[in-house]
Protein backbone atom coordinates (compact mmCIF):
# COMPACT_ATOMS: atom_id res chain seq x y z
CA UNK A 1 0.00 0.00 0.00
CA UNK A 2 1.39 3.57 -0.86
CA UNK A 3 0.05 7.03 -0.31
CA UNK A 4 -0.29 6.93 -4.06
CA UNK A 5 -2.82 4.28 -4.55
CA UNK A 6 -5.85 5.94 -4.13
CA UNK A 7 -4.98 8.83 -6.59
CA UNK A 8 -4.56 5.88 -9.42
CA UNK A 9 -8.24 6.48 -10.75
CA UNK A 10 -8.19 9.80 -11.10
CA UNK A 11 -4.71 9.88 -12.56
CA UNK A 12 -5.48 7.89 -15.31
CA UNK A 13 -8.73 9.61 -16.18
CA UNK A 14 -6.43 12.99 -16.55
CA UNK A 15 -3.55 11.70 -18.16
CA UNK A 16 -6.30 10.35 -20.52
CA UNK A 17 -7.86 13.79 -21.10
CA UNK A 18 -3.86 14.92 -22.09
CA UNK A 19 -3.44 12.29 -24.36
CA UNK A 20 -6.72 13.43 -26.32
CA UNK A 21 -5.94 16.66 -26.66
CA UNK A 22 -5.91 19.61 -25.02
CA UNK A 23 -6.38 18.69 -20.86
CA UNK A 24 -9.36 21.51 -19.72
CA UNK A 25 -7.89 21.30 -16.17
CA UNK A 26 -4.03 22.53 -17.03
CA UNK A 27 -4.77 25.27 -19.64
CA UNK A 28 -1.83 27.83 -19.36
CA UNK A 29 -2.53 31.56 -20.67
CA UNK A 30 0.27 31.86 -22.36
CA UNK A 31 0.25 35.81 -22.43
CA UNK A 32 -2.59 37.69 -21.17
CA UNK A 33 -3.59 39.85 -24.05
CA UNK A 34 -6.79 41.94 -22.43
CA UNK A 35 -9.27 41.49 -20.45
CA UNK A 36 -11.26 39.00 -22.89
CA UNK A 37 -8.29 37.20 -25.20
CA UNK A 38 -5.25 35.64 -24.13
CA UNK A 39 -2.60 32.95 -26.45
CA UNK A 40 -2.85 29.57 -25.37
CA UNK A 41 -1.01 27.03 -27.12
CA UNK A 42 0.26 29.93 -29.19
CA UNK A 43 -2.61 30.79 -30.10
CA UNK A 44 -5.31 33.67 -29.85
CA UNK A 45 -8.16 33.03 -28.02
CA UNK A 46 -11.38 34.25 -26.54
CA UNK A 47 -11.69 34.12 -23.17
CA UNK A 48 -15.26 32.81 -22.31
CA UNK A 49 -14.25 30.60 -19.52
CA UNK A 50 -13.27 33.38 -16.57
CA UNK A 51 -15.10 35.29 -13.99
CA UNK A 52 -14.32 38.27 -15.29
CA UNK A 53 -18.28 39.27 -15.41
CA UNK A 54 -17.52 42.92 -15.23
CA UNK A 55 -14.34 43.44 -17.37
CA UNK A 56 -12.21 44.84 -14.51
CA UNK A 57 -9.17 42.65 -15.10
CA UNK A 58 -7.71 45.85 -16.91
CA UNK A 59 -9.72 48.57 -15.52
CA UNK A 60 -6.93 51.56 -15.73
CA UNK A 61 -8.11 53.18 -12.07
CA UNK A 62 -8.01 49.78 -10.66
CA UNK A 63 -4.20 49.20 -11.51
CA UNK A 64 -3.69 52.66 -10.48
CA UNK A 65 -4.67 51.69 -7.27
CA UNK A 66 -3.23 48.35 -7.16
CA UNK A 67 0.35 49.95 -8.32
CA UNK A 68 0.28 53.17 -5.63
CA UNK A 69 -0.53 50.53 -3.13
CA UNK A 70 1.72 48.59 -3.81
CA UNK A 71 4.82 51.07 -4.00
CA UNK A 72 3.55 53.36 -0.58
CA UNK A 73 2.75 50.39 1.21
CA UNK A 74 4.89 47.15 0.31
CA UNK A 75 4.49 43.90 -1.70
CA UNK A 76 2.51 42.22 1.27
CA UNK A 77 0.99 42.11 4.34
CA UNK A 78 3.26 39.25 6.47
CA UNK A 79 0.18 38.47 8.48
CA UNK A 80 -3.22 37.77 9.27
CA UNK A 81 -6.18 39.72 9.74
CA UNK A 82 -6.18 38.92 13.29
CA UNK A 83 -2.44 39.53 14.43
CA UNK A 84 -0.08 41.70 12.09
CA UNK A 85 -2.20 42.13 8.87
CA UNK A 86 -5.02 44.43 8.96
CA UNK A 87 -4.10 47.45 7.09
CA UNK A 88 -6.36 50.72 6.69
CA UNK A 89 -6.78 49.52 3.33
CA UNK A 90 -8.55 45.91 4.51
CA UNK A 91 -10.71 48.29 6.95
CA UNK A 92 -11.96 51.44 4.48
CA UNK A 93 -12.41 48.11 1.89
CA UNK A 94 -14.88 46.29 4.94
CA UNK A 95 -16.98 49.88 5.19
CA UNK A 96 -17.30 50.36 1.55
CA UNK A 97 -19.01 46.66 0.81
CA UNK A 98 -20.78 47.50 4.10
CA UNK A 99 -22.11 51.16 2.51
CA UNK A 100 -22.49 48.99 -1.29
CA UNK A 101 -24.81 46.38 0.42
CA UNK A 102 -26.93 48.48 2.49
CA UNK A 103 -25.53 45.96 5.50
CA UNK A 104 -24.14 47.05 8.53
CA UNK A 105 -21.36 45.12 9.05
CA UNK A 106 -18.23 43.43 6.94
CA UNK A 107 -15.53 41.11 7.47
CA UNK A 108 -12.88 40.95 4.69
CA UNK A 109 -10.92 37.65 4.52
CA UNK A 110 -8.35 36.16 2.22
CA UNK A 111 -10.27 34.78 -0.64
CA UNK A 112 -13.95 33.66 -1.21
CA UNK A 113 -13.09 30.21 0.05
CA UNK A 114 -11.65 31.17 2.95
CA UNK A 115 -14.89 33.38 3.91
CA UNK A 116 -17.17 30.85 3.58
CA UNK A 117 -15.05 28.38 5.71
CA UNK A 118 -14.88 31.60 8.34
CA UNK A 119 -18.44 31.75 8.30
CA UNK A 120 -19.35 28.71 9.04
CA UNK A 121 -16.79 27.20 11.03
CA UNK A 122 -16.65 30.53 13.20
CA UNK A 123 -20.40 30.71 13.55
CA UNK A 124 -21.93 27.41 14.65
CA UNK A 125 -20.83 24.94 17.39
CA UNK A 126 -20.78 21.74 16.82
CA UNK A 127 -22.23 20.43 19.72
CA UNK A 128 -24.86 22.94 19.91
CA UNK A 129 -25.65 24.04 16.25
CA UNK A 130 -27.22 22.59 13.41
CA UNK A 131 -26.07 23.38 9.02
CA UNK A 132 -28.42 23.02 6.61
CA UNK A 133 -27.37 23.13 2.53
CA UNK A 134 -28.51 23.21 -0.31
CA UNK A 135 -27.42 20.45 -2.55
CA UNK A 136 -25.51 21.90 -4.61
CA UNK A 137 -23.61 24.35 -2.91
CA UNK A 138 -19.99 25.06 -3.97
CA UNK A 139 -16.71 22.97 -2.14
CA UNK A 140 -16.35 25.29 0.34
CA UNK A 141 -19.67 25.33 1.71
CA UNK A 142 -19.55 21.78 2.43
CA UNK A 143 -15.78 22.46 3.33
CA UNK A 144 -16.83 24.93 5.79
CA UNK A 145 -19.26 22.38 6.98
CA UNK A 146 -16.90 19.93 7.65
CA UNK A 147 -14.44 22.03 9.26
CA UNK A 148 -16.77 23.51 11.60
CA UNK A 149 -17.69 19.71 12.84
CA UNK A 150 -21.19 20.24 13.22
CA UNK A 151 -23.93 17.99 11.71
CA UNK A 152 -24.86 18.82 8.48
CA UNK A 153 -28.12 18.09 6.49
CA UNK A 154 -28.54 18.66 2.72
CA UNK A 155 -31.91 19.66 1.20
CA UNK A 156 -32.91 19.55 -2.69
CA UNK A 157 -31.02 21.96 -4.81
CA UNK A 158 -33.36 24.86 -4.58
CA UNK A 159 -36.60 23.87 -3.06
CA UNK A 160 -37.73 25.45 0.23
CA UNK A 161 -40.29 22.69 0.34
CA UNK A 162 -37.41 20.23 1.17
CA UNK A 163 -35.81 22.75 3.41
CA UNK A 164 -38.98 23.21 5.63
CA UNK A 165 -39.34 19.67 5.83
CA UNK A 166 -35.93 19.04 7.32
CA UNK A 167 -36.18 21.93 9.70
CA UNK A 168 -39.36 20.86 11.31
CA UNK A 169 -37.61 17.28 11.58
CA UNK A 170 -34.92 18.93 13.69
CA UNK A 171 -35.03 17.55 17.71
CA UNK A 172 -36.42 21.06 19.59
CA UNK A 173 -33.27 20.76 21.65
CA UNK A 174 -31.06 22.17 18.44
CA UNK A 175 -29.78 25.62 19.68
CA UNK A 176 -28.35 27.56 16.28
CA UNK A 177 -29.90 26.51 12.92
CA UNK A 178 -27.93 28.03 10.36
CA UNK A 179 -29.05 27.65 6.64
CA UNK A 180 -26.67 28.07 3.62
CA UNK A 181 -27.76 28.55 -0.17
CA UNK A 182 -26.01 30.39 -3.28
CA UNK A 183 -27.66 33.76 -5.08
CA UNK A 184 -26.34 32.21 -8.41
CA UNK A 185 -25.32 28.69 -9.34
CA UNK A 186 -22.44 28.74 -11.45
CA UNK A 187 -22.86 25.71 -12.92
CA UNK A 188 -26.83 25.88 -14.88
CA UNK A 189 -26.49 30.16 -14.69
CA UNK A 190 -29.71 29.21 -12.07
CA UNK A 191 -30.87 31.55 -8.97
CA UNK A 192 -32.00 31.13 -5.77
CA UNK A 193 -35.41 31.35 -4.77
CA UNK A 194 -34.21 33.84 -1.78
CA UNK A 195 -37.20 35.01 -0.98
CA UNK A 196 -38.79 32.14 -0.41
CA UNK A 197 -36.01 30.37 1.33
CA UNK A 198 -35.75 33.64 4.00
CA UNK A 199 -39.37 32.67 4.57
CA UNK A 200 -38.97 29.42 5.32
CA UNK A 201 -35.61 29.74 7.64
CA UNK A 202 -37.14 32.27 9.65
CA UNK A 203 -40.54 30.71 10.25
CA UNK A 204 -37.99 28.39 11.91
CA UNK A 205 -35.88 30.54 14.03
CA UNK A 206 -32.97 29.82 11.83
CA UNK A 207 -30.84 31.79 10.01
CA UNK A 208 -30.24 32.30 6.72
CA UNK A 209 -26.76 32.81 4.89
CA UNK A 210 -26.39 33.41 0.78
CA UNK A 211 -23.31 32.98 -0.90
CA UNK A 212 -23.72 35.79 -3.57
CA UNK A 213 -20.09 34.78 -5.17
CA UNK A 214 -21.42 35.04 -9.00
CA UNK A 215 -24.18 37.69 -8.29
CA UNK A 216 -22.26 40.54 -6.63
CA UNK A 217 -22.67 43.41 -8.98
CA UNK A 218 -24.82 41.73 -11.02
CA UNK A 219 -28.10 40.70 -10.11
CA UNK A 220 -30.64 43.52 -8.63
CA UNK A 221 -31.25 46.96 -9.41
CA UNK A 222 -27.87 48.46 -7.68
CA UNK A 223 -25.83 44.91 -8.39
CA UNK A 224 -25.91 43.79 -4.96
CA UNK A 225 -26.96 40.58 -5.87
CA UNK A 226 -30.16 38.16 -6.06
CA UNK A 227 -30.76 38.89 -2.61
CA UNK A 228 -31.73 42.42 -4.16
CA UNK A 229 -33.53 41.10 -7.11
CA UNK A 230 -35.81 39.51 -4.76
CA UNK A 231 -36.17 42.19 -2.72
CA UNK A 232 -35.05 40.49 0.73
CA UNK A 233 -31.49 41.80 1.42
CA UNK A 234 -32.42 43.59 4.32
CA UNK A 235 -34.20 40.25 5.58
CA UNK A 236 -31.07 37.87 5.13
CA UNK A 237 -28.73 37.15 7.68
CA UNK A 238 -25.45 36.35 6.10
CA UNK A 239 -23.91 37.67 2.45
CA UNK A 240 -21.34 36.10 1.69
CA UNK A 241 -19.00 37.13 -1.32
CA UNK A 242 -15.38 37.14 -3.28
CA UNK A 243 -13.24 39.77 -4.77
CA UNK A 244 -12.07 37.67 -7.36
CA UNK A 245 -14.67 37.42 -9.91
CA UNK A 246 -16.84 40.74 -10.58
CA UNK A 247 -13.94 42.54 -9.13
CA UNK A 248 -11.20 41.22 -10.17
CA UNK A 249 -8.67 40.84 -7.85
CA UNK A 250 -8.75 38.29 -4.83
CA UNK A 251 -10.02 37.98 -1.21
CA UNK A 252 -13.36 37.50 0.03
CA UNK A 253 -15.87 38.76 2.45
CA UNK A 254 -18.92 38.19 5.04
CA UNK A 255 -21.66 41.28 5.65
CA UNK A 256 -24.68 41.28 7.95
CA UNK A 257 -26.86 43.53 9.49
CA UNK A 258 -26.09 41.40 12.76
CA UNK A 259 -23.28 43.31 15.23
CA UNK A 260 -22.39 39.96 16.31
CA UNK A 261 -20.91 38.57 12.86
CA UNK A 262 -17.96 40.98 13.93
CA UNK A 263 -17.04 37.56 16.57
CA UNK A 264 -16.14 36.25 13.34
CA UNK A 265 -12.36 38.28 14.36
CA UNK A 266 -12.11 36.27 17.12
CA UNK A 267 -13.99 33.20 16.56
CA UNK A 268 -12.68 32.32 12.89
CA UNK A 269 -9.61 30.46 12.46
CA UNK A 270 -9.57 30.85 8.68
CA UNK A 271 -9.52 34.42 9.86
CA UNK A 272 -6.92 34.27 12.40
CA UNK A 273 -4.63 31.81 10.69
CA UNK A 274 -4.03 32.52 7.16
CA UNK A 275 -2.07 35.71 5.47
CA UNK A 276 -4.32 38.35 4.63
CA UNK A 277 -4.81 40.26 1.00
CA UNK A 278 -2.08 42.05 0.06
CA UNK A 279 -2.14 46.07 -0.36
CA UNK A 280 -2.28 45.71 -3.99
CA UNK A 281 -5.34 43.45 -4.10
CA UNK A 282 -7.23 45.40 -1.80
CA UNK A 283 -6.65 48.52 -3.11
CA UNK A 284 -8.17 47.41 -6.59
CA UNK A 285 -10.80 45.28 -5.45
CA UNK A 286 -11.69 48.89 -3.39
CA UNK A 287 -11.46 51.08 -7.28
CA UNK A 288 -13.03 47.99 -8.85
CA UNK A 289 -15.89 48.09 -6.62
CA UNK A 290 -16.16 52.46 -6.75
CA UNK A 291 -15.90 51.34 -11.11
CA UNK A 292 -18.93 49.36 -11.03
CA UNK A 293 -21.18 51.52 -8.27
CA UNK A 294 -20.07 54.55 -10.99
CA UNK A 295 -20.86 52.93 -14.15
CA UNK A 296 -23.96 50.74 -14.09
CA UNK A 297 -23.63 50.28 -17.65
CA UNK A 298 -21.21 47.70 -17.12
CA UNK A 299 -24.00 45.59 -15.65
CA UNK A 300 -26.14 46.41 -18.35
CA UNK A 301 -23.49 45.70 -20.99
CA UNK A 302 -23.13 41.89 -19.67
CA UNK A 303 -26.57 41.81 -19.58
CA UNK A 304 -27.15 42.21 -23.23
CA UNK A 305 -24.07 39.99 -23.82
CA UNK A 306 -25.75 37.52 -22.17
CA UNK A 307 -29.16 37.92 -23.77
CA UNK A 308 -27.67 37.56 -27.07
CA UNK A 309 -25.49 34.55 -26.63
CA UNK A 310 -28.01 32.84 -24.68
CA UNK A 311 -30.79 33.54 -27.90
CA UNK A 312 -28.32 32.65 -30.31
CA UNK A 313 -27.65 29.36 -28.60
CA UNK A 314 -31.11 28.79 -28.17
CA UNK A 315 -32.01 29.11 -31.71
CA UNK A 316 -28.95 26.44 -32.26
CA UNK A 317 -31.23 23.99 -30.63
CA UNK A 318 -28.37 23.34 -27.66
CA UNK A 319 -28.94 21.93 -24.53
CA UNK A 320 -29.41 24.73 -22.12
CA UNK A 321 -30.66 24.13 -18.36
CA UNK A 322 -31.22 27.65 -17.14
CA UNK A 323 -32.98 31.55 -18.71
CA UNK A 324 -30.26 33.99 -19.67
CA UNK A 325 -27.80 34.32 -16.89
CA UNK A 326 -23.92 35.61 -17.00
CA UNK A 327 -23.33 31.98 -17.19
CA UNK A 328 -24.97 29.74 -19.93
CA UNK A 329 -23.86 26.06 -19.74
CA UNK A 330 -24.77 23.30 -22.40
CA UNK A 331 -25.48 19.74 -21.42
CA UNK A 332 -23.88 16.67 -23.19
CA UNK A 333 -25.15 13.23 -22.18
CA UNK A 334 -21.50 12.01 -22.12
CA UNK A 335 -18.07 13.28 -20.73
CA UNK A 336 -16.21 12.40 -23.62
CA UNK A 337 -18.46 14.52 -25.91
CA UNK A 338 -18.38 17.28 -23.50
CA UNK A 339 -14.56 16.92 -23.77
CA UNK A 340 -14.16 16.49 -27.45
CA UNK A 341 -16.78 19.81 -27.85
CA UNK A 342 -14.14 21.71 -25.89
CA UNK A 343 -11.35 20.59 -27.55
CA UNK A 344 -13.22 21.57 -30.47
CA UNK A 345 -14.38 24.65 -29.13
CA UNK A 346 -10.41 25.88 -28.52
CA UNK A 347 -9.50 24.77 -31.53
CA UNK A 348 -12.08 27.14 -32.65
CA UNK A 349 -10.48 29.80 -30.36
CA UNK A 350 -12.67 29.62 -27.88
CA UNK A 351 -11.74 28.85 -24.31
CA UNK A 352 -14.84 27.77 -21.71
CA UNK A 353 -14.59 25.59 -18.60
CA UNK A 354 -15.76 21.89 -19.42
CA UNK A 355 -17.33 20.42 -15.85
CA UNK A 356 -17.50 16.28 -15.82
CA UNK A 357 -19.59 14.67 -12.35
CA UNK A 358 -19.46 14.71 -9.62
CA UNK A 359 -18.59 18.59 -10.28
CA UNK A 360 -21.95 18.66 -12.00
CA UNK A 361 -25.66 19.60 -10.25
CA UNK A 362 -26.90 15.70 -12.33
CA UNK A 363 -25.23 13.18 -14.65
CA UNK A 364 -24.43 14.76 -17.42
CA UNK A 365 -21.24 16.40 -18.30
CA UNK A 366 -21.41 20.66 -19.48
CA UNK A 367 -19.70 22.87 -21.09
CA UNK A 368 -19.88 26.45 -19.15
CA UNK A 369 -19.52 29.29 -20.65
CA UNK A 370 -18.66 32.84 -18.20
CA UNK A 371 -19.52 36.35 -20.01
CA UNK A 372 -18.05 39.41 -19.46
CA UNK A 373 -19.57 43.04 -19.90
CA UNK A 374 -15.87 43.57 -22.11
CA UNK A 375 -16.67 40.75 -24.41
CA UNK A 376 -16.88 42.89 -27.94
CA UNK A 377 -19.34 42.56 -30.78
CA UNK A 378 -15.68 40.79 -32.35
CA UNK A 379 -15.44 38.55 -29.21
CA UNK A 380 -19.31 37.56 -29.21
CA UNK A 381 -19.45 37.05 -33.27
CA UNK A 382 -16.54 34.34 -32.43
CA UNK A 383 -18.33 32.84 -29.99
CA UNK A 384 -21.51 32.64 -31.77
CA UNK A 385 -19.74 31.55 -34.76
CA UNK A 386 -17.81 28.54 -32.79
CA UNK A 387 -21.07 27.32 -31.19
CA UNK A 388 -22.75 27.38 -34.44
CA UNK A 389 -19.68 24.87 -36.04
CA UNK A 390 -19.49 22.92 -32.55
CA UNK A 391 -23.82 22.26 -32.27
CA UNK A 392 -23.30 21.01 -36.12
CA UNK A 393 -20.04 18.64 -35.13
CA UNK A 394 -22.22 17.38 -31.74
CA UNK A 395 -25.64 16.19 -32.27
CA UNK A 396 -25.55 15.56 -28.41
CA UNK A 397 -25.39 19.01 -27.36
CA UNK A 398 -28.89 19.77 -29.31
CA UNK A 399 -32.22 19.06 -27.71
CA UNK A 400 -33.69 18.54 -30.51
CA UNK A 401 -31.17 16.37 -31.68
CA UNK A 402 -33.49 13.46 -31.73
CA UNK A 403 -36.44 15.35 -33.78
CA UNK A 404 -33.93 16.61 -36.51
CA UNK B 1 -37.53 -9.43 17.23
CA UNK B 2 -38.95 -10.96 13.85
CA UNK B 3 -40.56 -7.17 13.50
CA UNK B 4 -37.51 -5.35 13.77
CA UNK B 5 -36.00 -8.16 11.00
CA UNK B 6 -38.74 -7.92 8.61
CA UNK B 7 -38.36 -3.76 9.25
CA UNK B 8 -34.51 -4.30 8.37
CA UNK B 9 -34.86 -6.28 4.94
CA UNK B 10 -37.59 -3.19 3.63
CA UNK B 11 -35.14 -0.67 4.44
CA UNK B 12 -32.50 -3.25 2.97
CA UNK B 13 -34.45 -3.76 -0.05
CA UNK B 14 -35.76 -0.25 -0.62
CA UNK B 15 -31.79 0.82 -0.28
CA UNK B 16 -30.77 -1.81 -3.19
CA UNK B 17 -33.73 -0.58 -5.15
CA UNK B 18 -32.40 2.72 -4.90
CA UNK B 19 -28.92 1.87 -5.97
CA UNK B 20 -29.69 -0.74 -8.63
CA UNK B 21 -29.78 2.17 -11.42
CA UNK B 22 -26.03 2.75 -10.58
CA UNK B 23 -25.07 -0.84 -10.35
CA UNK B 24 -23.45 -0.95 -13.37
CA UNK B 25 -21.11 -3.68 -13.35
CA UNK B 26 -24.05 -5.85 -12.09
CA UNK B 27 -22.42 -6.43 -8.69
CA UNK B 28 -24.56 -8.62 -6.34
CA UNK B 29 -25.66 -6.44 -3.42
CA UNK B 30 -25.73 -7.71 0.08
CA UNK B 31 -25.25 -5.93 3.56
CA UNK B 32 -21.52 -6.26 3.17
CA UNK B 33 -21.78 -4.59 -0.27
CA UNK B 34 -19.40 -1.20 -0.32
CA UNK B 35 -20.67 1.44 -2.15
CA UNK B 36 -17.60 3.13 -3.45
CA UNK B 37 -14.93 0.32 -3.88
CA UNK B 38 -17.69 -2.37 -4.77
CA UNK B 39 -20.30 -0.41 -6.84
CA UNK B 40 -18.12 2.75 -7.53
CA UNK B 41 -20.36 5.76 -6.95
CA UNK B 42 -19.23 8.34 -6.39
CA UNK B 43 -19.77 10.18 -3.13
CA UNK B 44 -22.24 12.61 -4.67
CA UNK B 45 -24.32 10.42 -6.05
CA UNK B 46 -24.35 8.29 -2.54
CA UNK B 47 -25.87 11.65 -1.02
CA UNK B 48 -28.09 12.05 -3.42
CA UNK B 49 -29.84 8.44 -2.56
CA UNK B 50 -30.00 9.32 0.99
CA UNK B 51 -31.95 12.49 -0.33
CA UNK B 52 -34.34 10.15 -2.00
CA UNK B 53 -34.39 7.76 1.69
CA UNK B 54 -35.12 10.91 3.88
CA UNK B 55 -37.88 11.32 1.73
CA UNK B 56 -39.04 8.19 1.61
CA UNK B 57 -38.90 7.40 5.44
CA UNK B 58 -39.68 11.43 6.31
CA UNK B 59 -36.23 11.46 8.63
CA UNK B 60 -32.73 13.23 8.00
CA UNK B 61 -29.68 11.86 7.19
CA UNK B 62 -26.49 14.47 8.18
CA UNK B 63 -23.92 14.10 6.34
CA UNK B 64 -21.58 13.16 8.78
CA UNK B 65 -23.09 10.09 9.65
CA UNK B 66 -23.39 8.99 5.30
CA UNK B 67 -19.70 10.23 5.39
CA UNK B 68 -18.70 7.28 8.38
CA UNK B 69 -21.30 4.89 6.26
CA UNK B 70 -18.90 2.54 3.94
CA UNK B 71 -21.18 -0.51 3.38
CA UNK B 72 -24.82 -1.00 2.90
CA UNK B 73 -25.18 -2.75 5.82
CA UNK B 74 -24.00 -0.19 7.59
CA UNK B 75 -25.93 2.72 5.82
CA UNK B 76 -29.03 0.56 6.71
CA UNK B 77 -27.77 0.44 10.80
CA UNK B 78 -27.74 3.90 10.10
CA UNK B 79 -31.12 4.85 9.19
CA UNK B 80 -32.35 2.45 12.17
CA UNK B 81 -30.68 4.32 14.53
CA UNK B 82 -32.25 7.37 13.47
CA UNK B 83 -35.96 5.70 12.93
CA UNK B 84 -35.40 5.32 16.71
CA UNK B 85 -34.06 8.09 17.43
CA UNK B 86 -36.49 10.31 15.60
CA UNK B 87 -39.41 8.39 16.02
C1 LIG C 1 -20.16 29.84 -5.02
C2 LIG C 1 -18.73 30.15 -4.77
N1 LIG C 1 -18.35 30.55 -3.55
C3 LIG C 1 -17.07 30.85 -3.30
C4 LIG C 1 -16.09 30.75 -4.25
C5 LIG C 1 -14.65 30.99 -3.86
O1 LIG C 1 -14.22 32.24 -4.22
P1 LIG C 1 -12.66 32.58 -4.25
O2 LIG C 1 -12.20 32.32 -5.65
O3 LIG C 1 -12.57 34.00 -3.87
O4 LIG C 1 -11.97 31.70 -3.27
C6 LIG C 1 -16.46 30.37 -5.54
C7 LIG C 1 -15.48 30.35 -6.63
O5 LIG C 1 -14.72 29.50 -6.88
C8 LIG C 1 -17.79 30.03 -5.80
O6 LIG C 1 -18.16 29.60 -7.01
Amino acid sequence: MSLFDKFEKTAALYYQLSDAGQNPFNVVMEEVLGPTRALIKGRETVLAGTHNYLGQTFEPRAIAAGQEALAREGTGTTGSRFANGTFAGHKKLEAEIADYLGLSHCVVFSTGYVANLGAIAGLVDPSEDVLLIDADCHACIYDGCQLSGAQTIRFRHNDPESLDKRLGRLDPSVKGKLVFIEGMYSMYGDIAPVAEFVEVAHKHGAYLAVDEAHSFGIYGENGRGVSEAEGVMDKIDFYTGTFSKSLASIGGFVASNHKEVEYLRFSSRPYKFTASPSPATIASAAAALENIREHPQLREKLWSNARRLHAAFTQLGLNIPAPPAPVISVLFPTKEEAFAAWNYLLHQGVYVNMAIPPGTPGKESLLRLAVSSAHTAADIDQIVAAYTAMAQTFESARVSASAN
Amino acid sequence: MPDIQEDDDLVFHKICSLLEPLNEKGVKLTRDTDLITDLEIDSVSVLDIVMDIEDNYDLSIPVNTISETRTIGELVDAIHAIKKEQA
